[in-house]
């Protein structure tokens, strides 16, 4: 297998006016491995997109890197395009995404193009990657406005598999759809992650689907990573305030279990232009003290394998273990 | 509790091109005061329609039978005027979109006054809920046309206090600006205060939190349960998110393909599903499943509504779907006290 090691130190930022520069991410790094399912969650703000745009190639980080198999992606204009089709993204919303105009199949077909296949091999490739999410001969003339929700994102989804990536970015793709056709994207989804053993960066706001997803979660806030780590921890035992207000949030389908009447949720999230001192998540943190108006914590691994950017990380969690712990079910 | 509002056997179609499509079928509930409802169903099953109709708000190729009462009165014969003075001070709404919702070129503290104003004229004399503010006594009586004319405008106190209720950060300052320089969760928060400020005695919301985060979205949440508590607002929210359903409904009603399936308080429609679509609805959340494993999935799609379908019209998806299922048309029956299931599993 190849070595899908990759390493994220992007820090764009736009211009705004034509003064101010917007940090809209910074100092992000992390790695992913071959076949994992990476979760970043956050709202929006946060610079979830921002770092797949990065990772996806579409805008060159300000500093920084993204490196693919130990070579930097915008390192030259060569290695960009030869690296093109090994990172795909599927995008939220099909109707946005896919073009109008087009048939199916030629919608499918467009990430070939730079590949310069024949003919006889693109339309076998177009083919094999319609029939593996599932959709079959009867569809392939048709136009988007012709499919369901759930048929649109199936098209998305072949469209990236078509050049063979090994890494997919699905930037909440199953927020537009209903609850039954999400399941069935999801199962698709994961049978596609273990055929072709690909690599997941999965971006969601839905705490079930991060956790159902992913082996390994970021937590994004403002730009930065707050805390990083295996799903099942992360998403069960956080250890940042702000991921525990995330889940607690998440409206859980059981009305005996009413965690988000019972939360208090601060604020608003933090402007991108003058963002707060200190920790960005302090204005709307109930445990903020004087140091995190003042000083930027640092990412720091407290638990094994489980990073977190929070002064009194331990200090929360451990009152929590004695008080009865975590508003999750 | 009294009953607020009452819908009796309300059927919607809607012509489109020579065809008739069937939204909303044969649909009866009630609306106790105090309540707050939850209509829950994928897209397609006449969830907005219903909350359309409700406010007599439909496009026009789509055509109503049936009766809505609203305390006693019927409302579907209401004339355009008598609707216009009716919405907003009985009913007020909220949309999923608050930007296309909202007045772009007009600042939150106007476009909430001007609410305001156009509704207390329109009251006029007839019914005097509300002790008008000097400012309000003014512009009574002038033609609407007067209050666009920013120079005569009166910014109206009330609106702050509103927004105030809404629990908006820095009320002053959101008072001049624009939507577009507010946020997605205060823009609904704005929508919220100025439904409110009209003092309606039912709120329908459709998919008010759908396209805000989380924690947004939980604030928002929290808001609209405190209203139903402290102001005896009565809310009707339409959303397709089961979660925000349990999270806040006192009561649910499930639309599938336009007709209601199953209604039923919040604890008994989750703890005991009774209709199988409700059943499969809910093990398609993958809430306990463990990690990567199979979810379970529910096949197919809404069926076609322009076709007049006999029989039940989950019966292609259903799992235990018989050959009676496509007979005849099922009706809804009481299986538990106030528990209601559209199955022919209880015949």
């Amino acid at each position: 297998m190849q070595d899908l090691d990759k390493e994220v130190t992007v820090n764009p930022g736009y211009r705004k006016g034509k003064k101010k520069r917007v940090k809209l991410v910074q100092k992000v790094s992390f790695k992913v491995y071959p076949g994992e399912t990476l979760g970043i969650v956050g709202e929006s703000g946060s610079g979830k997109t921002t770092l797949l745009r990065a990772i996806s190639m579409i805008s060159r980080p300000t500093q920084g890197k993204v490196k693919l198999q130990d070579r930097t992606i915008f390192e030259s204009r060569k290695i960009r395009e030869k690296m093109g089709g090994r990172i795909q993204m599927v995008f939220q919303d099909p109707d946005s995404s896919l073009n109008p105009t087009m048939a199916v199949k030629d919608i499918v077909a467009e990430p070939l193009m730079p590949l310069k296949l024949d003919r006889k091999n693109a339309e076998e490739r177009v083919r094999a990657s319609l029939h593996s999410v599932g959709l079959d001969e009867e569809f392939f003339g048709k136009y988007p406005a012709q499919l369901s929700g759930g048929q649109k994102q199936r098209v998305s989804i072949a469209r990236a598999l078509v050049s063979h990536p090994l890494i997919l970015l699905l930037d909440e793709p199953t927020s537009a759809l209903d609850a039954a056709v999400q399941a069935q994207v999801l199962n698709l989804l994961i049978d596609l992650q273990k055929q072709l053993h690909l690599t997941f960066i999965f971006v969601t706001h839905n705490v079930f689907v991060a956790r159902y997803m992913s082996d390994r979660i970021i937590v994004l806030y403002g730009g930065s990573v707050r805390e990083l780590g295996p799903a099942e921890k992360v998403l069960v035992e956080p250890l940042h305030p702000y991921t525990s207000t995330l889940i607690a949030a998440f409206p859980v389908p059981d009305p005996k279990n009413r965690n988000l009447l019972g939360i208090e949720v601060l604020g608003e999230p933090p402007s991108m232009i003058n963002p707060p001192s200190g920790c960005t998540f302090h204005p709307r943190c109930p445990f903020a003290k004087e140091i995190c108006r003042t000083e930027e914590p640092q990412l720091r691994e407290v638990f094994a394998d489980q990073l977190v950017a929070c002064h009194f990380a331990l200090e929360i969690f451990n009152s929590k273990k004695t008080t009865g712990g975590w508003t999750q079910e | 509790m009294e009953e607020l509002l009452r819908i009796e056997n309300l059927s919607v179609r809607y012509d489109e091109a020579g065809q008739r499509i069937h939204a909303v079928n044969d649909v009866s509930l009630s609306l106790k005061e105090r309540e707050l409802v939850a209509v829950v169903g994928e897209s397609g099953a006449g969830k907005s329609t219903l909350a359309l109709a409700i406010l007599g708000l439909l496009p026009t190729n789509g055509s109503v039978t049936g009766s809505i009462l609203y305390e006693g009165k019927s409302i579907t014969e209401l004339s355009k005027k008598a609707w216009e003075k009716f919405r907003g001070t009985a009913i007020g709404m909220i949309f999923q979109e608050p930007l296309s919702s909202l007045n772009p070129i007009e600042n939150v503290g106007n476009q909430m006054s001007e609410a305001l104003e156009v509704n207390k004229s329109r009251i006029g004399t007839k019914t005097q809920v509300y002790d008008y503010s000097p400012a309000s006594k003014v512009l009574l009586g002038q033609s609407r046309l007067a209050l666009f004319r920013r120079s005569t405008r009166v910014r109206n106190p009330e609106v702050l206090e509103w927004l105030k209720k809404v629990r908006i950060s820095d009320p002053e300052s959101v008072l001049e600006r624009y939507p577009f320089q507010l946020s997605g969760g205060m823009m609904q928060r704005v929508m919220i205060a100025m439904a409110l400020s009209l003092r309606p005695s039912l709120l329908l919301a459709d998919e008010p939190t759908t396209a805000l985060d989380v924690t947004t979205q939980a604030q928002i949440l929290k808001l609209m349960k405190g209203l139903v508590e402290d102001q005896n607002t009565t809310i009707l929210l339409v959303t397709h998110d089961l979660g925000v359903a349990a999270q806040v409904a006192d009561r649910i009603i499930v639309m599938y393909a336009g007709d209601i399936v199953e209604d039923g308080s919040v604890t008994d429609v989750f703890s005991n599903p009774l209709h199988p679509y409700t059943k499969a609805l809910l093990r398609c959340y993958p809430r306990s499943a463990k990690a990567k494993e199979r979810l379970e999935t529910l096949g197919g799609t809404i069926p076609d509504l322009k076709q007049e379908i006999r029989g039940c019209k989950f019966a292609d998806r259903c799992e235990r779907a018989k050959e009676g299922c496509r007979l005849e048309q099922v009706r809804l029956v009481e299986v538990e006290r106030n528990h209601f299931s559209r199955c022919t599993l209880y015949y």
